[in-house]
């Protein structure tokens, strides 16, 4: 896999630190986060006017999902046929670096100077932008948030609020900067202003680009179609006005029927944004018809493995169900005391733990898999029911089984083994600790750096215990 | 080795079965009976549904008794809205007395220039108040989506419950899907400076819908 180059998870904790010093990202976080939490629980609650259940319809989710990754060369199959019978051309692409191939060589074949691009996470796993630049070929992010995070030069910080680091000042210091006009001081009352700026500005772009490039939310076997859903209204421009669409999709994105769509987008919106139905809805089947007076002359679908196909029959296989909602980033306390960027590759957050180890390689994203306080908020929301926590915890496992945690680690756990088994020693042991960490915090309680684990304390304080071991406390009960 | 080859080699091999054949077999007859999930249970008025549910989504409504009176409600709306009389419509609905309403309406994919686009809905979704457009050589898909304004024309029986309701309607009357089947939820909007909801992101900034036909 070509991807460890690009992935900077192995420098998580280097990270954390980082983010948690830098108060402007600080300030961003903390404004979102009750609004993310506030507007999921508000659309989850209003299942009940129709009398749905929460619990009832995440089952049918996964079970959807749990059916088509059961038999998934099946059903891959019968949407290539079906999406090659409707008039598309379906590719397929083991990793990053061949979707890049692929994608250059149809831009190339067709002259294409412009892409305009709807969200696609795949494409930046693929490092897709980088490549198409490479090739002399001009990508233009078209969603809000990824607009500004291009302008930025950086990656998005979460897979459905790109931006969601960027105070306004920094959005309207890019703003000026690409569309050649004087800063501004903005308020949060010209927010409306500053998108129709963006607006007129990508307008340009979704009219003179040759080539569309969208994600696909979900692709449909039964019509051979990709099912795109947007707030915006990029997804439906970049699909209906370039003369080529090419669709570039993990393969385990496929659902059977419409039915199936249906229920799950009676969730996707609800968990991502609070929404009973997000704006845009489109399923896309084929090329121009006959007679069509707009639409794209050829569509392309890319369907890509890069790293998916090994999770199947494997311990991980549940987190193929997952729909990219953004739930359990979006009630993550280690997400939002770091942001996105801290996890060091494509997806943040309790997902982007499981995800980035098992795409990456494991021993290329060693903290990642211990970047959770167990407090499963994310397995409880996530509506496909990922048991996130375990999959981690199973991560964390499979680090020790293949000897990839750090020497001293590994020592001190065996060490630990072998003197616990020897209650004497334990006790004495025992004693000689906790009186060491009374005597570095110094009578206050807490221990600001812990000496044989400095990185530990680097953002936190550990409160001392008793100052007598449990062993002693435990005699001193048994004597009243 | 393809990387199809390769590709659905290491996914057979990962959900370790045979009887490719067989099961593919199965799969297809399962698409001929497809199930529904969790149903929602909703009052029998789906009209008033439906209408409480695309004013809570940011559209307009205004209602008319019968198709005939739609051009008179587009006019009354572009005009309370200071907006001008050219528009461009789909070419299922340029047949009506646009003229006679004072408005110049165009038969034709919308353009840049363009600031209202008129429509004909193929059904609409009470459960969500969401419109189902599809995209054909009668109803191109830029019309609903360039113009700032968005004007919808949608027959009241029209109204199905949900989207399972209007997937089968569709299969019934179509067969087949179009390029595009469009589901539109109110005007266009983004959340992506600052979590703060701006209507009017790249698609249309008002969506105003004419339901037209007898209200209960
Ligand atoms: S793991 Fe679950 S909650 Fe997280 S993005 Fe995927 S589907 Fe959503």
């Amino acid at each position: 896999m070509a991807l460890g180059k690009h992935s900077q998870a192995m420098h998580f904790q280097a990270r954390a630190g980082e983010k948690i010093r830098n108060p402007v990202l600080q300030a961003a976080l903390q404004k979102a986060r009750p609004l993310f939490v506030g507007k999921r629980v508000k659309g989850i609650a209003s299942l009940a006017e129709d009398a749905l259940d929460f619990e009832q319809l995440r089952t049918a989710a996964k079970n959807i999902r749990n059916r088509t990754l059961a038999d998934l060369d099946v059903w891959l199959d019968i949407f290539e046929a079906r999406a090659t019978a409707s008039g598309a051309e379906v590719l397929w692409a083991r990793d990053g670096a061949e979707v890049s191939r692929l994608v250059v060589d149809i831009a190339r074949r067709h002259g294409v100077t412009k892409v305009a691009k709807s969200k696609s996470m795949l494409s930046e796993e693929a490092h897709l932008n980088e490549a198409l630049a490479e090739a002399g070929i001009r990508p233009v992010e078209t969603d809000l948030g990824e607009y500004i995070v291009q302008l930025a030069g950086e990656t998005p910080s979460h897979i459905i609020a790109p931006a969601v680091h960027k105070t306004i000042a920094e959005v309207e210091a890019l703003f000026a900067k690409e569309h050649g006009r004087p800063l501004e001081t903005r308020t949060s009352a010209d927010i409306p202003a500053m998108a129709r700026e963006a607006r007129a500005v990508l307008r340009q772009h979704f009219l003179s680009a040759e080539m569309g490039i969208s994600g696909a939310n979900f692709l449909i076997a039964e019509t051979g179609s990709a099912a795109l859903v947007t707030n915006e209204g990029n997804g439906r421009m970049v699909t209906t006005l370039p003369k080529i669409h090419v669709v570039i999709t993990g393969i385990e994105k496929i659902v059977p029927t419409l039915e199936d769509l249906a229920t799950l987008m009676r969730l996707l919106p609800r968990s991502a944004t609070g929404q009973s139905i997000s704006n845009y809805v489109s399923l896309l089947t084929g090329t121009k018809r006959k007679g069509d007076q707009d639409g794209p002359e050829k569509t392309v679908f890319i369907l890509v493995d890069n790293g998916r196909a090994n999770l199947l029959g494997s311990d991980y296989q549940d987190m193929l169900r997952c729909i990219r909602c953004g739930a359990c980033m979006n009630h993550c306390p280690v997400y939002f005391s770091l942001g996105g960027h801290a996890y060091g590759w494509v997806y943040p957050g309790p997902m982007g733990s499981v995800l980035t180890p098992l795409y990456t390689g494991l021993e290329n994203a060693l903290d990642l898999p211990h970047a959770s306080t167990g407090c499963n908020q994310c397995g409880s929301v996530c509506p496909v029911a990922i048991p996130l926590p375990d999959l981690m915890h199973r991560l964390r496992e499979e680090q020790h089984e293949r000897g990839l945690r750090p020497w001293s680690e590994r020592l001190a756990l065996k060490a630990w083994a072998w003197i616990a088994g020897k209650p004497a020693l334990y006790r004495w042991l025992a004693r000689r600790v906790v009186r060491y960490l009374n005597w570095l915090a110094d009578g206050s309680g807490r221990i600001r750096i812990l000496g044989l684990a400095p990185a530990w304390t680097a953002g936190r304080d550990l409160p001392v215990s008793s100052s007598r071991t449990f062993h002693e406390l435990y005699s001193a009960r048994k004597k009243p | 080795m393809s990387a199809r080859d390769e590709i659905l080699g290491r996914v057979r091999q990962g959900i370790g079965k045979a009887d490719f054949a067989v099961r593919r077999a199965a799969a297809v007859a399962a698409l001929n009976s497809p199930m529904r999930g969790p149903q929602p249970s909703m009052k029998a008025d789906l009209v008033a549904r439906f209408r409480a549910k695309a004013e809570y989504l940011s559209n307009t409504v205004a209602a008319v008794p019968g198709l005939d009176k739609a051009p008179a409600a587009v006019a009354a709306y572009l005009a309370a809205s200071g907006l001008s009389g050219e528009a461009v419509a789909t070419a299922d609905v340029a047949s009506l007395a646009w003229a006679s309403a004072g408005l110049q309406v165009e038969a034709r994919p919308a353009v840049d220039a363009d600031k209202t686009g008129i429509s004909s809905c193929f059904c609409a979704i009470a459960e969500t108040g969401t419109l189902m457009l599809l995209s054909g050589p009668d109803s191109p898909a830029t019309v609903s989506l360039l113009p700032e304004t968005h004007i919808a024309l949608l027959e009241v029986s029209r109204i199905v419950a949900t989207m399972e309701d209007a997937f089968a309607l569709l299969r019934a009357e179509r067969g087949s899907l179009p390029r595009a089947v469009n589901f539109i939820s109110g005007p266009s909007r983004t959340g992506d400076i600052e979590q703060t909801i701006v209507l009017g992101a790249h698609g249309p900034c008002r969506v105003h819908l004419i339901l037209i036909g007898e209200l209960s």
